[in-house]
C-alpha cells in the first residue's frame, strides 16, 4: 500500500513539474552589476534587466523565474540546463556566439574606465604601466587585455574591482558605462572619490543580449517577439528613464 | 610451535594507511594515482593538443605561484604552530590564555572568511599586497590547527623525559628543545604533512582575491574559452600531481625519522 502511494506521489510529482516547466522560464542572473541586475535592501533581484524580462513575459503572458548565479560558471550552468536563460548584461561577441544564441540587442554599452578622481589619464594608452581591475570573464577584461602594457586583475566580482580601487589596490577599473556611471554617480561611499574618466573608443558597437543554450529556437523566438513588443510599445523608454536616468 | 611475529608500522599520510619500512613494492595506491594523472595529461595533450595543450601552457605560472603560497604559508605555519603549541602547555597562565583563545577564534572561522577579512575587511585601513595578505591569511589560519599538533605531540612524550632531563640539570628551555621536540617530532610529522597537503589544497581558496595562482589561471582561461570541463579537468590533475609529489616528500621525511626502528 505504502508503496503504491509513494509512486502515486512521485507520478504526480513528475507530471506537476513537467507541466510546470513547460509554462516557467528560469532566468539566471549575476546580481552583482548595478544598475542593470543587483539585489536591492529587501534581498530582491532588481534591475533594468529584471524589469525588461518580466515586461518580456508580461506581454507574451509567459511566467518566469529570477535565479541569482555568480558569473563564473553562468555559462557553464546554461549548458548544464539549471536554467533556460541568462539574462546578465551579457554583451554579444563572435566567441561567445560560437557556443550560445543570442537574442535580439536590448542595450548598447561602451567600455567605461573608472579613476581616482585626482587621477590623470584620457584613454588606455595614457595608462601604460597601470594596473586596471575589471570582472573576470567580462568584455571590459578583454578590452584591458588588448590594450599594451596595461596589467589586468580580474575579480570574481566588479563590486571587488571597485573596492580594490577604493583601497588603492589597484590604479583603476574597466566596465560597461551603465555600470560605471552607476558606481561614479550613485553610490554614496564611492562618490566624490572617482570620476567617469573616458571611455574607451570602438569601432564596433557593444550590445547586450539575452542568452539561451545553442539550438534553442523556440525560447529565442518568444525573446525576439517580446523584445520587439516592448520596444515597440515605449516600455523600454520608460525603463531607461526609472534605471538609468536618460 | 613459535609464531614469527612480523611488525608493520603504519604511517597516515592524507587518509591513506601506507606500511612504510621493508615494503619496497613499486605497485602503491601512491604511485597508481600518480601515473593515471601524469598519463592523463599527456594522453589529453597529444589526443587533442588545442585545448589541453593550450590549457597547459596557460597554467605555469599559476603553479608558480601556488607553490609561493604553499611554501611561504608552510614555512610561516611552523614556527606559529609550535609557539602556540607550546604555549597552550605553558604553566604561565597568560601566555596560555593568548594561545588558547587564538586557537579558538581561528578554528572557528572559515578560511574564506578569514581571506576576505584580511583583503577586505582590514584593507580598509592597512593595504596589504595580494599575495601578502593570501600567506598572512593562510598562515594565521593553520597556524592555529598546526599549534593543535604540536600540543599532541609534546604531550605524547612521556613525562619522564622530562624529569630526567631536569634532574640532569638542563633548564626548562634547553629540556624543551633538546629532549621533548626530537622526540615529538616522529609523533608530530604526518598529522603535520596532513596538514601541508592540506594547506596546498586550500590555497586554491585564495584565487578569491584575484591571486593569479593555479585555480584562478584555469577559470581566466574557461572565462574567455568556455572550455570548462577540459580547464578544470586539467587544473584537477594538476593539484592531484603537487599533492602526491608533497605526501611522498612527508612520508620520506618519516622514514628518515624512523630509521632507528627498523
Amino acid at each position: 500500500m505504502l508503496k503504491k502511494i509513494v509512486l502515486a506521489l512521485v507520478v504526480v510529482a513528475m507530471t506537476a513539474s513537467f507541466a510546470f516547466a513547460q509554462k516557467t522560464i528560469v532566468i539566471a542572473h549575476d546580481a552583482t552589476w548595478p544598475p542593470m541586475e543587483f539585489v536591492d535592501q529587501n534581498k530582491n533581484i532588481v534591475g533594468y534587466s529584471v524589469d525588461y524580462c518580466d515586461a518580456i513575459a508580461k506581454e507574451l503572458g509567459l511566467t518566469v523565474e529570477h535565479k541569482s548565479v555568480a558569473w563564473d560558471g553562468i555559462f557553464a550552468g546554461l549548458v548544464g540546463r539549471k536554467y533556460d536563460m541568462i539574462s546578465s548584461s551579457v554583451s554579444i561577441t563572435p566567441e561567445r556566439q560560437k557556443k550560445f544564441d543570442f537574442s535580439d540587442p536590448y542595450f548598447e554599452v561602451t567600455q567605461a574606465v573608472i579613476l581616482p578622481i585626482d587621477a590623470s589619464g584620457a584613454s588606455l594608452t595614457d595608462l601604460k604601466g597601470k594596473t586596471l581591475g575589471g570582472q573576470l570573464g567580462t568584455t571590459g577584461v578583454f578590452v584591458a587585455k588588448r590594450a599594451e602594457g596595461v596589467n589586468t586583475k580580474e575579480y570574481d566580482e566588479i563590486g571587488f574591482a571597485i573596492e580594490a580601487l577604493y583601497t588603492g589596490r589597484i590604479d583603476g577599473v574597466i566596465c560597461d558605462d551603465a555600470i560605471a556611471a552607476d558606481y561614479v554617480l550613485r553610490n554614496p561611499k564611492y562618490a566624490g572619490k572617482f570620476k567617469l574618466a573616458f571611455i574607451v573608443k570602438s569601432d564596433k558597437p557593444e550590445y547586450y543580449g539575452f542568452v539561451v543554450k545553442k539550438g534553442n529556437k523556440e525560447l529565442l523566438d518568444l525573446l525576439n517577439k517580446g523584445i520587439a513588443a516592448v520596444k515597440a510599445k515605449g516600455i523600454e523608454a520608460e525603463l531607461r528613464k526609472k534605471w538609468i536616468g536618460q | 610451535m613459535s609464531v614469527e611475529k612480523k611488525e608493520v608500522r603504519i604511517a597516515v599520510t592524507d587518509g591513506m594507511l601506507i606500511p612504510s619500512g621493508k615494503d619496497k613494492s613499486i605497485i602503491t595506491a601512491w604511485s597508481i594515482s600518480l601515473i593515471f594523472a601524469i598519463s592523463s595529461i599527456i594522453y589529453l595533450c597529444v589526443k587533442n593538443p588545442d585545448p589541453y595543450l593550450d590549457i597547459l601552457k596557460f597554467l605555469p605560472d599559476g603553479i608558480l605561484v601556488t607553490f609561493e603560497v604553499t611554501v611561504s604559508a608552510i614555512l610561516l605555519t611552523i614556527p606559529i604552530g609550535l609557539a602556540t603549541g607550546m604555549g597552550r602547555l605553558s604553566e604561565n597562565k597568560i601566555i596560555n590564555l593568548i594561545a588558547s583563545t587564538y586557537v579558538e577564534i581561528i578554528r572557528g572561522i572559515p578560511l574564506l572568511v578569514q581571506l576576505f577579512f584580511i583583503y577586505y575587511a582590514i584593507g580598509e585601513f592597512v593595504q596589504l599586497p595580494d599575495l601578502t595578505a593570501a600567506i598572512i591569511a593562510m598562515s594565521v589560519c593553520y597556524g592555529a590547527y598546526m599549534g593543535e599538533v604540536f600540543r599532541a605531540g609534546i604531550d605524547a612524550v612521556d613525562c619522564g623525559q622530562t624529569e630526567a632531563a631536569r634532574s640532569l640539570g638542563f633548564n626548562k628551555t634547553e629540556t624543551m628543545f633538546m629532549v621533548i621536540l626530537p622526540q615529538a617530532w616522529r609523533t608530530i610529522l604526518p598529522p603535520v604533512g596532513n596538514e601541508f597537503i592540506a594547506l596546498l589544497k586550500d590555497s586554491s581558496l585564495v584565487s578569491i582575491l584575484a591571486v593569479s595562482e593555479l585555480l584562478r589561471r584555469g577559470r581566466e582561461y574557461a572565462s574567455v574559452t568556455f572550455n570548462y570541463f577540459e580547464c578544470y579537468l586539467m587544473v584537477a590533475l594538476i593539484y592531484l600531481i603537487i599533492t602526491l609529489l608533497l605526501s611522498k616528500g612527508v612520508s620520506i621525511m618519516e622514514n628518515k625519522l624512523n630509521y632507528y626502528d627498523d
